[in-house]
């Protein structure tokens, strides 16, 4: 078949076609997260965009910015989350100066989810959410590929995610310092990027505190222990 | 041609902030044949004075049913009040598909509210030139509302519009505290009482130029009496009751204390 | 900028307008030839009024002064209408409404003029009723989109906003009038933090990380909207015909100092439309009051009934105060302000 079966299931009834890109779409086979620590948020990708068995980029930047302290990260259709991002990206523009005061990350949150609902039909994507504001601090949202809307501690999403269930199960705690919870992302990322053939190349991180936005990039070179700027 | 600059449609304000076509189009509410409502803890009843244009021609249509819940009289334009009850039939038809229940007496009165409001905001439309009486049970109990041409809705205890109303209504306040604790006969012979004191010197009820709508709870306050519409023959049972000389025998002591009330 | 231009009360206000620039905009129009094809625009008669130009017959057209007469004939219609208020108090806000009682047959106590907006938010208003509901009609889409949209409640502040510019649209079109209300909105803004609706989960067990200290966020909120859509805060506001001795009463009230609590709020408020009607004695009315409270208190952020023991106690102190204050009157007119210091 030429196309996929739009998330329908399958003749069986019991699996579900999470596979929804056209023949020779870009596809984020990725591994993404998001979470909270101590002073705000920290999202972290890999780099890896995929064609089939090409990789089409190795140093993808996942890590895209809405507003001042709200980015998200992306998966599932780079095309499909693009766009979304791109049009979340001017409502939250237009909020700001129609209101007189920054969006929160809610604001941000259901305008995605809005997106990723009304659209499910059409779209592949699988998005996090995660921002700052003064009233909230930091927060995590995650919107899977139905356009659902659950807010979380942390969140983690991508092919790679199915790899590290455990590794984040086991090493979370709440209320890390920047440090802690740098260290969690990139050993996350590490094993997801060694499992998962679909993610590798750089990690990219956001750190989002009342500071404002802060990147991190680490380089396979040094096996991801020396911050690039 | 015009009584002054400020009158010639509803999107003008007078300096005074008055309306004057929405004022004009109550005027058109005089122009109709007086009707009737009252309302009891049990009861909402409707009595109209129905008119025929020559001897030999038949009468005007003064009540209409809208729901097995609820009915209005007019006065005024019966075509706008032909419009305005088939919306008002729509709305209480859509509420008993979408929800399943009968539409809330407020809710139908507010929204040709509404409207009609609209019609006194926007240049090229004109106000509606009618007055209800309209009256029904819903759960919170049976119901009397009056819409004026202005858009304005306003629950009433007992109410009369139309041509030379202010008699009636003049009966109707004399005899408030009364109407509370009354049943349905008693509630239509209070009406047409009050009809009464609105007629012409020469004229008087008879089963040709009389209209009642009943509708209350049913019987030990539980459930429905559906609204029904009472024509000829059929209130001969109440004109009779307020003819000329019935109305004199116990008509008389009652006189006397509303003396003492007022 | 927008809204308070159209008030030429507030022209010399508006920033950034160089004061050489104001005088020759002010003077400019006198200069000009009244156009007689605006005199002619729906009568040739002569009126005798000092309105008589033409210019105030159609909504949307200036006079050669600059003023949109069918506003100003539309706050009339406003200073008629029955007197509302609102107070913002430190724990919630008060809206108040005097009706009068135009026919004994009326249904007591039915016949509600104060709406529920949002759950958090009420509006009363003064002057023509139909237009009022229209208003209220509004507000209301207005807050549900704004949840369909956001998926969260709309602030006061926003509703407000929204208002004012739906009402100043009918300012600007000779095919339709303004409003002949001037509008009350109250609400309460969460102070905690706001979930998306329908949202599954609430995050870290241990609260978010990150917040600011010592913030604050939400609380009362009270605006005013106009005819001719210009709107602003208060701290407490008084329309309908008994306004100015409402504003008044509420200015004795320091409100700016948010020290009034909500329960004392209530009491104030029936007390002002009690002594904004004594002006208006011959007429019967009816006292409607709507409040709402912090999370905390006995509304839970939303917009109800004040219940009617509270009401019932409110009026009888607003009674007696009237009664206090006409002994006053007859010992000693000089000193009013001292009876209402008796009652507190």
């Amino acid at each position: 078949m030429e196309f996929g079966t739009s998330g329908m299931l399958n003749e069986d009834g019991i699996h579900v076609d999470m596979d929804r890109l056209k023949k020779g779409e870009v596809n984020l086979g990725t591994s993404i997260m998001a979470i909270n620590f101590k002073d705000g948020v920290i999202l972290g990708a890999d780099s890896r965009t995929t064609t089939g068995a090409y990789i089409a980029n190795r140093v993808t930047d996942k890590l895209t910015q809405v507003h001042d302290t709200i980015w998200c990260c992306r998966s599932g259709s780079a095309a499909d989350t693009q766009a979304v991002a791109d049009i979340v990206h001017y409502q939250l523009g237009m909020y700001a100066t129609a209101n007189n005061r920054p969006p929160t990350t809610q604001t941000a949150a259901a305008m995605f989810q809005e997106l990723c609902y009304e659209n499910k039909d059409r779209l592949s994507a699988g998005l996090i959410i995660a921002g700052w504001d003064e009233r909230h601090g930091g927060q995590v949202y995650s919107i899977p590929l139905g356009g659902s809307l659950h807010k979380q501690s942390y969140a983690i999403g991508g092919s790679g995610s199915t790899y590290i269930y455990g590794y984040c199960d086991s090493n979370w705690r709440e209320g890390m310092d920047e440090e802690a919870a740098v260290k969690f992302v990139k050993g996350a990322l590490r094993e997801a990027i060694k499992w998962d053939g679909s993610s590798g190349g750089v990690i990219r991180m956001v750190v989002l505190t009342q500071k404002g936005a802060n990147r991190h990039l680490y380089l396979p070179d040094t096996d991801y222990a020396v911050r690039h700027q | 041609m015009f009584r002054n600059n400020y009158d010639n449609d509803s999107v003008t304000f007078s300096p005074q902030g008055r309306i004057f076509q929405v004022e004009y189009a109550s005027e058109a509410v005089k122009q109709g044949s007086v009707v009737v409502g009252i309302v009891s803890k049990t009861h909402a009843v409707l009595v109209a004075l129905k008119r025929n244009a020559e001897e030999l021609s038949s009468y005007q249509k003064k009540v209409i049913a809208i729901d097995e819940h609820l009915g209005l009289a007019l006065a005024g334009l019966a075509s706008d009040a032909r419009v305005l009850s088939n919306f008002m039939k729509q709305q209480s038809l859509s509420s008993r598909l979408t929800y399943g229940r009968a539409i809330p007496v407020e809710r139908l009165v507010s929204s040709i509210g509404d409207r009609a409001q609209t019609n006194t905001q926007h240049y090229g439309k004109r106000p509606y030139g009618v007055g209800l009486l309209v009256a029904g049970v819903d759960e919170t109990g049976p119901h009397l509302f009056e819409f004026q041409p202005s858009g304005m809705t306003q629950e009433m205890a007992a109410c009369a519009i139309g041509a030379r109303s202010q008699m009636a209504r003049t009966y109707l306040e004399r005899n408030l505290e009364k109407f509370g604790a009354c049943g349905r006969e008693e509630l239509v012979v209070h009406g047409l009482k009050a009809l009464k004191e609105s007629l012409a010197q020469d004229k008087e009820l008879t089963v040709e130029n009389c209209s009642v709508g009943v509708v209350g709870l049913g019987k030990g306050g539980k459930g429905l009496e559906g609204f029904k519409l009472f024509d000829g023959q059929e209130v001969k049972q109440w004109v009779d009751l307020v003819a000329e000389g019935a109305e004199e025998k116990e008509g008389e002591g009652e006189d006397e204390g509303m003396e003492v009330d007022s | 900028m927008c809204l308070s231009a159209l008030n030429p009360n507030t022209r010399a206000i508006v920033p950034g307008a160089p004061k050489v620039q104001q005088t020759t905009e002010l003077q400019r129009p006198l200069q000009i030839p009244i156009h007689p094809q605006l005199l002619t625009l729906r009568t040739s008669q002569p009126t005798l009024e000092h309105h008589g130009t033409g210019y105030d017959l159609t909504n949307s057209v200036f006079s050669p002064d600059g003023r949109n007469f069918q506003v100003e004939y539309a706050v009339k219609a406003v200073e008629n209408g029955g007197t509302s208020i609102g107070i913002r108090c430190k724990d919630g806000v008060v809206l108040a409404v005097e009706k009068i009682i135009t026919s004994k047959l009326l249904k007591a106590g039915a016949n509600k003029r104060i709406a529920t907006i949002d759950r958090h938010v009420g509006a009363v208003s003064s002057g023509l009723v139909p237009d009022g509901r229209h208003f209220v009609s509004r507000a209301r889409d207005e807050a549900a989109s704004w949840r369909s949209t956001y998926k969260t409640p709309i602030t006061t502040k926003d509703l407000a906003s929204r208002m004012g510019g739906y009402l100043q649209a009918y300012t600007l079109y000779s095919s339709v009038r303004p409003f002949g209300i001037t509008a009350i909105v109250a609400g309460w803004d969460s102070e905690l933090e706001l979930p998306v609706d329908g949202q599954v989960g609430s995050g870290p067990s241990i609260g978010s990380g990150g917040k600011v200290e010592g913030m604050t966020f939400g609380g009362p909120g009270l605006y005013m909207i106009e005819p001719s859509g210009m709107y602003w805060g208060y701290y407490g506001a008084a329309t309908g015909k008994g306004r100015q001795t409402a504003k008044a009463e509420l200015e004795k009230l320091d409100l700016a100092a948010l020290k009034l609590s909500l329960q004392d709020g209530v009491k104030e408020a029936a007390k002002i439309i009690y002594v904004a009607h004594a002006d208006n004695k011959d007429k019967e009315f009816e006292l409607e009051m709507t409040w709402i409270s912090n999370l905390d208190g006995p509304t839970k952020g939303r917009h109800q009934e004040v219940p009617k023991d509270i009401l019932e106690e409110a009026e009888n102190l607003a009674k007696k105060y009237l009664e206090g204050e006409d002994d006053e009157e007859t010992k000693d007119d000089d000193k009013p302000a001292e009876g209402d210091k008796m009652e507190e």
